[in-house]
């Protein structure tokens, strides 16, 4: 069996692509270098000629030139060159952009086939969450002991920011990146998605962003959460510059990608795939991409204020000339809030997707399942300020914050009674991906009944900036989307390689991770309703056997998280094969060839049915 | 899911023409992403305006439109004195600023409408009368209106005034809550016209080149779309930040 890595060996290569064909990732590195460089050079004489080498002008100039230089080198912006001066793509031009012909090259090129940006965004979820697991290790190796020196303070602050914020990129795109990517617009009976070039795009600006993400670890000096609340982060040293330049590069790659999900679905669905056909997670990638594209504007917006008050001198958050910083924590929580359930919904749908499959029957109650994920967003939007409880901000509108954050209660109740209804009395395959769809329920339970207290005003007096509320998002973002995650790789890897996740060490996997997330933030929960504050590098002796266990915890799931790349990496090119229709699924991804054709359909099918008639199909043999 | 492939097939002849998709089904999906687009850039602006009307609200100890600060000289400028003469620095003085030019806010905002204008006739002129040559110098007259728009922003950034204070302890120049909220939508006008330039200055060479024609005309219609809605928030940005700016 060939692997959708193989599977265009066979075509030869077209004529087509133009100044494509000589770049790749090491072009766009050297392209980011050497714009890096110029910017320096050029704002280092014209914006800030004093002796400081990395003043917060040239850092952001830096930024700047990285990111130009990064998408003229990986090739991001000959199609933009080329309209200008009033040439179109061939079809070479276009099937080679596709990969055609061009093997594993094509996984470090601007390479526009949605398959090639599903297996590119698996590495780079893979990337991301590796780097803020490192940090997340190294985090709690120095709280495994009062006073531990493992790393200084400011290196510790440092790792906070940077492990958060790389943590929820990481999830942002660890579901809706590869499977909204390489199964949705298969699901949907689409050829590609709406706007392939637009596609590659959203991933190489996901790589340029996380490439100046890391590098405020080099460069220092985060003396702040990811939330970058104001006015620490006017003061924080040059690093800052370069995080809300990620930020803003970013939030451009998300709003590319939202654009191009929603278009994709609503404008190339095949005939007869109606709105109520359409499988329950291209739902969730359709709501998730709409409210990403209502959030991630006042991310962009606060982080180019961060900048502009430390490049421009503006004072938007700087109180003594009229600015405030409740402006800043209002505007990024108009983002954050809504940004959890972007990164929850996909999960959540491609567990709907899996109950049905491995249980052979119906999504139930499909439109609750519809509404819920609607609500979810809808709501989600109003609860802002939940999160300013405990600032003084308008305490006036404590009440109704509370009551809209409860009201979130509903609609998330609804994912459980779809998730069980699905289940109940189900023909249930205990596969991999069955295993981790139990351990995100369990945890969600937790993530969820945690969630109501918090929003309880008294209650949120007590527990706010203490570990209490760390553990809370960490079973919302760990035990439940990772576990989400992990169970849609589990069920669409057959699908990209041809080959099962290795059932055996996934199993291992599951189990240290699963018990690893309860040691870790059990504990963690009990530091907090002890009173332990967050983000602080050192504390007192009566928290001591609580972080111990928390640490120890925090070993096991690295180890988990070990042994599940292991499975990955043996069972891409060793698996044991799967054939195109493992679980015997009736959606359309899992009716094309494995791997999918380049264009996935030699002929786009009619769709008659739902995919979800198991029990009629039962009923029928 | 039951799917029935072979009625696909035959209705088409038994040639599957889904690789080749029409030009109005490629039209009207681009036009969706560009309505999608202008939405993002809708919350955008909101979250703009947002903070301007905020920062008014809340006035922070009566600093909208004030700062403590030194005139004259920058405070680097006291500071030699004093090291090198032995003097002392001033204390530092209530300084005010007025509102910004509404004049020049309105003339960017009036030269983004009219090439707005330009651009909607050129189109609707191109697919009426199908003459290119006439789009080509509209299109031309749109992008040259957009680059003078371009010129007076970036002079009415200029204009915004700054104050020498010390910031974050260091010595520097800085802006009030209502010069930093202006900058913010100004300098979000200005990057905004840059973008309009670059597709005004695509659309006359590819005009030019026949690329849009008479028959091709929807990536015109595209651009237009995104162009009036850059004329329509500019005059909501300017509406907004040239009647609420100052507090009685």
């Amino acid at each position: 069996m060939t692997t959708t890595l193989e599977h265009t060996k066979t075509a030869s290569i077209p004529q087509g692509g133009g100044l494509a064909r000589r770049q790749n990732f090491l072009t766009g590195l050297i392209g980011g270098a050497i714009f890096a460089w110029l910017f320096w050079f050029l704002a280092h004489h014209f914006l800030d000629a004093t002796s400081r080498t990395w003043s917060d002008e040239v850092a952001a100039s830096v930024t700047l030139g990285w990111i130009i230089g990064f998408w003229l080198g990986i090739g991001a912006l000959n199609a933009p060159g080329r309209w200008l001066i009033g040439k179109n793509n061939t079809r070479a031009d276009d099937l080679y952009l596709a990969g055609q012909g061009q093997g594993k090259s094509r996984y470090w090129k601007f390479t526009t086939d949605h398959k090639v940006v599903g297996v590119q965004y698996i590495i780079m979820t893979m990337v991301l969450l590796g780097s803020g697991g490192i940090l997340a290790m190294a985090i709690r190796t120095e709280l495994i002991v009062p006073g531990n020196h493992f790393v200084n303070q400011q290196v510790y602050n440092g790792f906070i920011a940077v492990h958060g914020m790389l943590m929820i990129l990481a999830l942002i795109v660890a579901v809706a990146g590869p499977w909204g990517n390489f199964v949705m617009p298969i699901m949907c009976g689409a050829r590609d998605m709406a706007f392939p070039r637009l596609n590659a795009l959203s991933l190489w600006t996901l790589v340029g962003a996380a490439a100046l993400l890391l590098t405020t670890l080099a460069v220092g000096s985060l003396t702040m959460g990811w939330v970058v609340l104001e006015p620490i982060a006017n003061q924080a040293g040059v690093g800052m510059d370069f995080f809300a330049m990620a930020i803003i590069v970013f939030t451009v790659s998300t709003t590319v990608a939202g654009v191009n999900t929603i278009c994709t679905v609503l404008t190339m669905r095949t005939k007869g795939m109606t709105l109520s056909r359409l499988p329950i997670f291209v739902w969730g990638a359709i709501i998730a991409a709409a409210l990403g594209l209502y959030a991630f504007p006042y991310f962009s917006l606060v982080e180019a204020m961060t900048l502009m008050d430390r490049t421009f001198s503006t004072s938007f958050f700087v109180a003594n000339a009229g600015g405030e910083g409740w402006l800043q924590a209002n505007l990024f929580w108009l983002m954050g809030h809504p940004e959890v359930y972007v990164i929850l919904l996909p999960a959540v749908a491609a567990l709907f997707e899996i109950a049905a499959v491995m249980s052979r029957k119906p999504v139930f109650s499909y439109r609750t399942a519809v509404a819920g994920m609607t609500g979810l967003a809808g709501l989600s939007i109003l609860v802002w300020a939940h999160h300013m409880f405990t600032t003084g901000w308008a305490p006036t509108l404590g009440g109704p914050f509370m009551l809209t954050t409860e009201l979130i209660s509903i609609p998330t109740g609804l994912f459980f009674l779809v998730l069980i209804g699905t289940l109940w009395r189900g023909n249930i395959w205990m596969k991999l991906p069955t295993v981790w769809m139990f351990g995100f329920i369990a945890n969600f339970i937790i993530a969820g009944v945690t969630g109501i207290y918090l929003s309880d005003i008294p209650l949120d007096d007590q527990l706010h900036g203490t570990m209490f509320v760390t553990a809370h998002f960490h079973y919302v973002f760990v035990g439940s989307v990772l576990f989400g995650a992990v169970a849609a790789l589990a069920f669409w890897f057959p699908k990209v390689t041809g080959r099962y996740l290795n059932e055996f060490l996934g199993r291992i996997s599951f189990w240290l991770v699963f018990i690893g997330v309860q040691v870790t933030f059990l504990a963690m929960f009990a530091s907090g309703l002890k009173g332990m504050p967050r983000r602080y590098s050192s504390y007192a002796l009566i928290f001591e056997h609580t972080n111990f266990i928390t640490t120890i915890g925090a070993y096991i799931i690295m180890a988990g998280m070990l042994v599940l790349l292991g499975a990955v990496i043996t069972s891409w090119n060793k698996g044991e094969p799967s054939g195109p229709n493992p679980w015997h699924a009736n959606s359309l991804e899992w009716l094309v060839p494995t791997p999918p054709p380049l264009e996935n359909f030699d002929v786009l099918p009619v769709i008659t049915e739902d995919p979800y008639n198991y029990g009629e199909e039962l009923v029928r043999s | 899911m039951s799917i029935d492939t072979e009625s696909e097939h035959a209705a088409h002849g038994g040639h599957d023409d889904g690789h080749h998709e029409p030009p109005e089904v490629v039209d009207g999906r681009q036009k969706m992403g560009v309505w999608l687009f202008i939405g993002g850039d809708m919350i955008g602006l909101s979250a703009i305006l947002f903070t301007f009307l905020y920062l008014r609200g809340v006035n922070t100890d009566g600093h909208w439109m004030s700062m403590w600060g030194y005139t004259g000289h920058p405070y680097s400028y006291y500071y030699n004195i004093l090291d090198v003469k032995g003097g002392s620095i001033p204390n530092a003085t209530l300084i005010k600023v007025g509102p910004l030019s509404a004049g020049l806010n309105w003339f960017v905002t009036v030269l983004t409408v009219l090439s707005a204008g330009i651009i909607w006739m050129a189109e609707r002129g191109l697919r009426a009368t199908k003459n290119v040559k006439s789009y080509t110098t509209m299109a031309g007259i749109a992008t040259a209106v957009t680059i003078l728009s371009i010129v007076y922003g970036i002079i009415q950034l200029q204009h915004i005034p700054q104050i020498f204070t010390a910031h974050n302890d260091s010595l520097t120049m800085a802006y009030t809550a209502y010069d930093s909220a202006m900058m913010a939508v100004d300098g979000s006008v200005v990057i905004h016209l840059f973008i309009l330039a670059f597709l005004g200055l695509g659309l006359t060479i590819r005009s030019a080149r026949g690329v849009i024609n008479g028959t091709k005309w929807y990536q015109a219609r595209l651009v237009r779309l995104f162009w009036v809605w850059v004329a329509i928030s500019s005059v909501i940005a300017s509406l907004v930040t040239t009647t609420v700016n100052t507090i009685h």
